[in-house]
């Protein structure tokens, strides 16, 4: 079951609530306790996201809502939304009417939960709060199905929930900007896969249907009206014109209503071609399939018949294989997944005898056939997706950590991010690097920018010079004297000194002008200045000459400059230091 | 629906492949491989040949296959990469050892050998474990490898003739050297019994050797009427179906399509002769492969000459040279190929199931393997 739980900048979102097939009790659903010992769930959580109608995504949801306790806001799209409460209901009838379980929620909590979802629209961002943004995104796989962008400030998770890489008949390919999310996180329970090609498992069905129909069998196939059936459909509807087939094919009336008004209500979702056939005609009209009757099912002769409901748990199709069970010329094909509890479940783990309502027995001698046609991402898959969104860190949930040490080096290598597999119940902590957001002053601009070199670049970046102040939320970087302004400071001025003694019997002044001469002879290209204050200045050092007092033969010389930039400062002693390199004036050398 | 569409969905191929293959899947690799080696009944070994970086993949086969009585209720059709490793180099040649989890690499540059150990339950990883030393100044193409068909983990490698080595993989030492005249470039390596092996040159020479003893090896010439620019690719029918080790045969193949099989107890004869159209546009050496079919009487499969790969009944040639027509072509990759460079697709691997009579594996330049079990329509023969 998926169910993921995400921290980002204080809030938590909660990505799907999906049930546990596998399990009859409480394991079947996720363990809320990692949120809160007891109690409702809305104070802990910020918003719930469901990516597509699949159980094991949304099975649990009501149970959620209704019996946990969850009030906020439960986000999916809109075809997501108008197909899950018909799932859940089903669901819940098979498992309470059928099973007689008890610890399930209500057809009444099912209508209560799905009074709090809020639908979504692809590609539109949507505030859940001033600081929580999400957006959905094309992800293929099944009507309606989504990935997620969550974003809060400048952190964001993508949520691929099931998706598929490969356009099939009646869905696209699932599409992602390149969003750099920090943490894009992916079901990897088909990484490890490479996918037999959708052609080769078409194949096997017209194989089966035809070798049914040669032996003049009747073939059923359950099906979801918004499952593989119009696929199918249009695939046995091609072969028996190829073919010149006469055996008749018919699909039951309420699969045809139930599935033109969904793909007319979604049809922005569905693939080009799909659009393009409902533009030219209604979608289930076919030359060689027509409406089924009740009656037809006692005709003899080959057909074949699409019904529902796809698991063989109710109404027409359970009919049907009710009446063809017995020939083992008949054969049924079922397309996908049953819930423990189904007819279909049972017959696909092998089972040849059935208890039916009044303790009869139902031999099953017809052929049973599983027929996987549902799209899923595989490693190929995953390594697209990435390349695609281009996530700082990668998450790969619902696998085993031995058994996808290769993806996990593969993805490491090929884009040098990190991959983490967590188990159930583990938390991954992953550190982002937020980037903060500063205001520059255009004055401090202006300056830098006079100051020359190249531009900025983001892989380029250059050192600058400022003051960066912190008022509430906003930073601002200005220039040193602009702070000093605005905290209504004084400049200080750091100036360094350092002190050289050298030999020499003439007067102070004479010693001062002597050194100066010196200086303005060998650093040609420097300003050196003798000013009248008697100070020498070499470019914005001042030298200082005074007498020791124990011995007037002894001068000192003083030197101070301003602390300036690291460069300049360099460059002064290195002025100096060329300047002193002549004289026997060695100690001026060594302070230097 | 507009008629593109429907050609679309259902191409001649496709609709023929009904009644001929009884199993068909059609996978895509990320990137083409020259290799497919057995490593249990159940898995094989795939890798890449770029310059650069690849990946050695072991993958297992799809459930669906195997599931016999049960088919109908197993739906996995899917490989399963059960282990993957990474390599710098190009993977040319890859051998397993039987009743180890080991596989031994060349990377066509060298004659040197990769030791790699598959890994277990505890890791998906494929790991280098050491090397095994080549015999100096090698010819193009790199060696060729085979394992010994017994317990001890010893590998038989070289890339000419002379200088074949048998090397304990345990201890890295040289248990065997071959020494012939000449050293020839070598297209293959094939243990027919335990200690018994053939060294099948490019040339069209054939060296059989016996590990036990220091003897020079028996050597088979080339067939007559072979060129100086032909080159020839051999298999020989060995292992635990052959019990008397003289009773084995060699195919040899050549570039032009001329084959011939030999009979280790003659082996400078003859047993029969074809000639089979391969339609020679362009011809890898690297991709050829003969082979014979392990659980079905005088079969050969004959891949790398173009898009498909081609079973062939030898029980009907005769020592006269004749044109053969094969049993069966797999032209499922050249069918549906999507190849955008105007280049047409090759086969550059095939190999038989152990045990299944008639289910193959292709691999494809454009990274296409598909696994076929195909359905023989004569009722003689295979």
């Amino acid at each position: 079951r998926s169910c993921i739980l995400v921290s980002i900048g204080g809030k938590n979102i909660m990505l799907d609530c999906g049930m546990h097939m596998g399990y009859n009790d409480d394991r079947r659903f996720p363990d809320f306790s990692y949120i809160t010992q007891n109690g409702r769930l809305t104070d802990f959580l910020d918003c719930v996201i469901i990516s597509h109608f699949h159980l094991d995504h949304c099975g649990a949801l009501p149970f959620m809502s209704e019996m946990v306790g969850y009030d906020g806001p439960i986000y999916m799209t809109h075809p997501t939304k108008a197909i899950c409460p018909i799932l859940l209901e089903d669901f819940r009838k098979i498992t309470v009417d059928k099973k007689g379980e008890t610890n399930f929620f209500t057809s009444q909590m099912i209508k209560d939960c799905m009074k709090k979802v809020v639908p979504l629209n692809l590609h539109q961002t949507v505030q859940v709060d001033d600081e929580l943004e999400i957006k959905a995104y094309y992800a293929g796989h099944v009507l309606g199905a989504a990935m997620v962008h969550i974003k809060v400030g400048s952190e964001s998770v993508v949520y691929t929930g099931d998706y598929n890489m490969t356009p099939d008949r009646h869905l696209g390919a699932a599409w992602i900007d390149k969003c750099r999310p920090d943490i894009l996180i992916s079901e990897s329970t088909y990484a490890t896969t490479i996918r037999d090609s959708k052609r080769c498992r078409e194949r096997d069905f017209l194989k089966k249907v035809h070798e049914s129909i040669e032996r003049g069998g009747k073939v059923l196939i359950p099906v979801f009206a918004l499952g593989r059936a119009q696929e199918l459909c249009i695939l046995l509807e091609t072969f028996w014109e190829r073919m010149n087939l006469k055996a008749p094919i018919y699909f039951s009336t309420g699969l045809t209503e139930k599935a033109n008004h969904y793909y007319k209500l979604f049809i922005t979702w569905t693939n080009q071609k799909i659009r393009k056939t409902f533009v030219q005609r209604n979608m289930f009209e076919f030359k060689h399939i027509k409406a089924f009757d009740r009656s037809y099912a006692d005709n003899p002769g080959p057909m074949v018949v699409f019904a529902t409901p796809g698991m063989l748990h109710a109404g027409q199709s359970l009919q049907i294989f009710k009446k063809w069970a017995g020939n083992e010329k008949n054969m049924v094909i079922m397309p996908g997944y049953c819930v423990q509890g189904t007819i279909g479940h049972k017959i696909l783990n092998g089972q040849r005898k059935l208890e039916m309502e009044g303790r009869s027995t139902l031999d099953v001698k017809l052929q049973v056939e599983y027929m996987s046609f549902s799209a899923h991402a595989d490693a190929k898959g995953i390594m697209q997706l990435i390349r695609m969104a281009e996530p700082r860190n990668m998450l790969l949930v619902h696998g085993e950590a031995v058994k996808m040490e290769f993806l996990k080096g593969k993805i490491e290598q090929e884009f040098s991010i990190d991959c983490y597999m967590p188990a159930n119940g583990e938390t991954v902590t992953v550190t982002t690097n937020p980037s903060v957001p500063v205001d520059i002053s255009l004055n401090l601009l202006k300056r830098e920018m006079a100051l020359g070199g190249p531009l900025p670049d983001p892989k380029k970046p250059r050192t600058m010079h400022g003051t960066l102040i912190m008022k509430e939320n906003s930073l601002k970087l200005v220039s040193s004297e602009q702070a000093l302004k605005e905290l209504g400071l004084n400049e200080h001025q750091l100036r360094f000194t350092c002190r050289v003694q050298l030999q020499d019997p003439h007067s102070d002044t004479d010693t001062l002008h002597r050194i100066y001469t010196h200086l303005k002879s060998v650093l040609k290209g420097y300003t050196i200045q003798h000013l009248p204050d008697g100070t020498v200045m070499v470019e914005s050092i001042v030298i200082k000459v005074s007498s020791s007092t124990e011995d007037p033969n002894t001068k000192v010389l003083l030197l101070s400059w301003s602390y300036q930039k690291v460069n300049k400062e360099a460059t002064s002693s290195k002025i100096l230091q060329q300047g002193t390199d002549s004289s026997p004036n060695h100690y001026l050398r060594k302070c230097l | 629906m507009e008629e593109t569409e429907f050609d679309d969905i259902l191409d001649d191929w496709f609709i023929e492949s009904l009644k001929t293959y009884k199993d068909l899947h059609v996978y895509q690799l990320e990137h083409p491989t020259q290799v497919i080696e057995w490593t249990s009944g159940k898995t094989v070994c795939v890798a890449g040949f770029t310059s650069s970086k690849n990946e050695i993949l072991e993958l297992r086969l799809p459930l669906k296959l195997f599931a016999d009585e049960n088919k109908g209720l197993c739906a996995e059709r899917d490989f399963k990469v059960v282990h993957g490793g990474f390599t710098d180099a190009p993977v040319r040649c890859l051998r397993h050892i039987p009743g180890t989890r080991c596989v031994v690499t060349n990377d066509g540059l060298s004659s040197d050998l990769q030791v790699w150990d598959l890994g277990g339950d505890d890791s998906d990883v494929i790991r280098r474990t050491g090397s095994v030393d080549g015999s100096r100044g090698v010819s193009e193409g790199g060696s060729r490898i085979a394992a010994r068909l017994s317990s001890q983990p010893q590998v038989l490698h070289g890339a000419e003739s002379a200088g074949v080595r048998l090397t304990q993989l345990t201890s890295g030492q040289t248990v065997y050297t071959l020494e012939t005249d000449s050293a020839d470039p070598l297209s293959s390596l094939h243990f027919v019994s335990d200690a018994v092996f053939l060294a099948g040159c490019s040339n069209g020479k054939v060296y059989i050797a016996d590990t036990r003893t220091s003897a020079a090896p028996q050597l088979s010439p080339p067939p007559p009427s072979s060129g100086e620019s032909v080159l020839w690719w051999t298999d020989a029918s060995a292992g635990p179906s052959c019990l008397d080790p003289s009773s084995c045969r060699i195919v040899r193949l050549s570039s032009c399509g001329q084959t011939v099989i030999s009979d280790l107890r003659n082996p400078g004869g003859a047993v029969s002769r074809a000639q089979l159209d391969v339609q020679t546009r362009r011809c890898n050496a690297d991709d050829v492969r003969v082979s014979w079919a392990p659980a079905l009487d005088d079969c050969i499969a004959v891949s790398g000459f173009s898009g498909a790969v081609q079973i062939y009944s030898s029980s009907v040639w005769t020592t006269e040279l004749q044109e053969a027509q094969p049993l069966f072509e797999h032209r499922g990759h050249a069918v549906s190929s999507q190849s955008d460079d105007g280049v047409p697709v090759f086969v550059t691997s095939h190999v038989w199931h152990p045990e299944r009579p008639r289910t193959l594996l292709s691999a494809a330049s454009d990274g296409s393997v598909h696994v076929w079990d195909w359905v023989d329509q004569s009722a003689a023969g295979c």
